[in-house]
């Protein structure tokens, strides 16, 4: 399969983003942001009956049987609507869990649109490699047990399945839990990114793949999600440079458009130079999911860090060329500079994905 | 096998097949690896004689059409051959500006008879041009150049000083933009004229005083225009319309070194990475990161051209997908700013050049990549042409129509 976007892909994407127009303008955005849970029911099923969350999933499973390629353009769409919502953790960390530990139990679910998902792993107080640290499983005499606590969990409050990376001995394992376990929403910096504390007391739970496979099985998540969120970064990314190229043409000051200033042009096309190559990286990644496993540890991690550098500049900038309208509450500039910052403190920042990269390539 | 981003068609692949055929058959081993390099060298005999090799078998000059002695290659079979060539390990010469800007200015917009005149001595290496464009005071303004050039019977006479004339030293034409009309606005009343340097075996009124860069190394010059000669047959496009002409570009093919042009840098990083190493900093987290950092740039380059060359394999545009000034930014600031650590990374050792100013590669670099992010239209210029010709920002009201 071709690097190339196919006339399907930019279908699909003209379909996603019509209907996120529609169903998810900033309006909605802001109230569903005031909201725990911050999930639209409604348009997560909207965006099911498009095909979206089953993409990816195997047609044996209920899925469509396409890859990740397609869905890095339909998350770039999302990026840019700023959707808030479990895809993220559903697609995103989940279902890649699900494909690598060859458990088919949920994946109909998922593809239907009918499961959320969700990964947990962080320690409370812990950093994003703490995996195992604050949770334990164990087979008993009553079956598989959990406990322990995990914090930061990406939409943890509607997810109706919940894969745990926790400690068994040595090494950690990845359980399903589908219920019990106390769960607190944890008011977040990104309002459209709802995260939750769980808490386990002996929660009865399934082994999702080997016991033991945990760090293996989170390592993949990661890859897969840092591919998406790089193509969701992307896409957020160009949508605060249209907002920042838009004002600039528009507002006045001595007696013409800002844009007209070299200080704001200049801005505006480094932001562009970094967002083509933040695209580039992010769908040569997706490609690379589904083409070219070998080579995702590599290229996710330096296409996380790559879109990363390029929406935070591109969501700093737009707040900046706004001036102090930018630094409103009622402007929406705030909303894509608290995801973007957000989103690249997500699994690890820079340093962190390069000091990644850095081990991945040997040096 | 690895799989490929890139679908080529059939067609394609058998072009492949053709030009690795022929480099096993023809390239010999004294150029299997050789770096083409910067200045004047003892490998010019040999550069020389692998260049008519590529003429005689049609290898150079291959963007042009068929019918003036190019190969019509698309941008998608350029970056083919480029790789074909890279995986032999041979240098892809080609005839420089003369290639790349002259024949392209010509074929756009010269006569049948200029065609006939001019081109093939292009691609044979019977001429050599220099570009004498920019002047002391007509740099990122290039339209502003004073440069006069006066019609006296069926010549044009040309007075005036440019600069920055690189590969001066083995030049024997000089394409020269001057003006014709000195009452007509800014970008009109410019003439595009090739000049020879020598006319029946004499000067021709063309004197280079070498310039030396910050390398030490004098690979660019002064050219001071007194007088100098060109037959009225010489001007491109007509009195008058040179500024048209001289933005010709070979634009309309995109491809052509958006697959290779990591190679050389790709090289470099694991050079870093072996010199990092031999000084036992390669744990350093800080090391680490910048490291990291220049390969995440590296590969960048490597996947924008990757995504460009599948979308025009695949019969796209390549519309949306970067372009001369977005690639030019990348590269050229990520050269630098890569030399800039290597030099920190090397500490002390660094510091000591050879005898006679002599530069080891990574301070020859440091220094030589300051030049990238000028030549060409400015890193600033680029900015300007991105944010207004891409983004649509509102243009500076410049001067365009007065001077």
């Amino acid at each position: 399969m071709s690097l190339a976007t196919t006339t399907e892909q930019r279908e699909l994407r003209a379909t996603v983003r019509r209907f996120l127009a529609d169903r998810m303008p900033l309006t909605r955005v802001r109230e569903l942001m005031a909201t725990d849970t911050a999930f639209d029911r409604q348009v997560w099923d909207g965006l099911a009956g498009l095909g979206v969350q089953g993409l990816a999933v195997p047609q044996a499973h209920g899925g469509a049987g396409y890859g990740f390629g397609e869905l890095a353009h339909v998350v770039e769409e999302c990026g840019a609507a700023l959707l808030p919502g479990p895809l993220l953790a559903t697609i995103g960390l989940a279902l890649p869990v699900l494909l690598a530990a060859d458990d088919h139990r949920y994946l109909p679910g998922v593809a239907s649109g009918r499961t959320v998902a969700t990964v947990a792993w962080l320690a409370p107080g812990g950093g994003w490699d703490s995996a195992g640290e604050s949770l334990t499983v164990a087979n008993t005499d009553a079956g598989w047990r959990l406990s322990g606590s995990a914090s930061t969990v990406l939409d943890g409050l509607v997810a109706d399945l919940v894969l745990v990376v926790a400690g068994t001995g040595a090494a950690s394992t990845v359980v399903a839990v589908e219920s019990g376990g106390t769960r607190t929403a944890l008011p977040a910096l990104d309002q459209t990114r709802p995260l939750a504390r769980l808490d386990f007391d002996d929660v009865p739970c399934t082994p999702v793949g080997r016991v033991g496979d945990g760090a293996r099985l989170l390592d993949t998540a990661l890859d897969t999600a840092g591919t998406l969120l790089a193509a969701e970064m992307v896409g957020g990314a160009r949508a605060c440079l249209d907002m920042a190229v838009g004002y600039a043409k528009v507002r006045e000051q001595f007696g013409r458009p800002i844009g007209q200033f070299q200080a704001v042009k200049h801005k505006c096309a480094e932001a562009l130079v970094a967002i083509e190559g933040a695209e580039a990286a992010a769908r040569y990644a997706a490609w690379a999911a589904d083409e070219n496993p070998a080579e995702l540890p590599v290229v996710a991690t330096l296409a996380k860090a790559s879109a990363a550098q390029a929406y935070f500049r591109a969501a700093a900038d737009n707040v900046q060329i706004h001036g102090g309208i930018g630094f409103t509450w009622e402007h929406d500039a705030h909303l894509y500079f608290k995801r973007a910052k957000a989103s690249l403190m997500l699994f690890g920042d820079v340093g962190a994905y390069r000091r990644r990269l850095a081990d991945r390539l040997g040096l | 096998m690895t799989p490929s981003p890139i679908e080529y068609t059939a067609a394609q692949r058998e072009f492949r097949a053709e030009v690795r055929d022929w480099l096993a058959a023809n390239a010999p081993a004294e150029v299997r690896g050789l770096r083409v390099p910067r200045g004047p060298s003892d490998l010019d005999e040999r550069l020389a004689a692998w260049a008519a090799t590529l003429a005689e078998a049609g290898y150079l000059c291959v963007a042009w059409p068929t019918e003036y002695g190019g190969r019509g290659l698309t941008g998608v079979e350029v970056s083919i051959m480029n790789e074909e060539f890279g995986r032999a390990d041979v240098p892809r010469l080609t005839r420089g500006m003369g290639e790349s800007l002259v024949g392209p200015a010509i074929i756009a917009h010269g006569t049948d008879e200029q065609k006939r005149r001019f081109l093939p001595p292009i691609i044979s290496g019977e001429h050599d041009y220099c570009q004498g464009f920019s002047e002391p005071d007509a740099g990122s303004d290039l339209a502003s150049l004073r440069t006069t050039g006066v019609v006296d019977g069926d010549d044009l006479v040309l007075t005036g000083q440019k600069v920055w004339t690189s590969g001066f030293w083995k030049a024997n034409m000089i394409f020269v933009l001057c003006r014709t009309n000195p009452d007509a606005p800014k970008h009109h009343g410019i003439s595009y004229v090739l000049l020879p340097l020598e006319r029946d075996g004499r000067p021709n009124g063309v004197e280079f005083r070498p310039i030396t860069r910050i390398t030490g190394k004098a690979l660019f010059a002064e050219t001071f225009l007194t007088g100098a000669r060109a037959p009225l047959d010489n001007v491109i496009g007509g009195l008058d319309n040179g500024w048209r002409v001289a933005m010709t570009t070979l634009g309309s093919e995109r491809g052509g070194s958006a697959t290779t042009q990591h190679v050389a840098f790709l090289r470099q990083f694991w050079q870093l990475v072996d010199e990092v190493r031999a000084r036992g900093l390669i744990g350093d987290v800080r090391v680490r990161e910048q490291l990291a950092w220049a390969y995440t740039q590296v590969e960048t380059i490597r996947m924008a051209g990757l995504a460009l060359v599948a979308d025009l394999a695949g019969g796209g545009t390549g519309r949306g997908l970067g372009n001369g000034s977005t690639s030019k930014i990348r590269w050229s600031e990520y050269q630098r700013r890569l030399t800039e650590i290597a030099m920190d990374l090397l500490g002390p050792d660094a510091l000591v050049v050879g005898d006679g100013y002599d530069l080891d590669h990574w301070q020859e670099e440091f220094l030589v990549t300051r030049s990238h992010t000028i030549w060409g239209g400015t890193a600033e210029v680029q900015r300007n042409i991105v944010a207004e010709r891409v983004l649509g920002l509102p243009k500076d009201p410049a001067p365009g129509g007065t001077r």
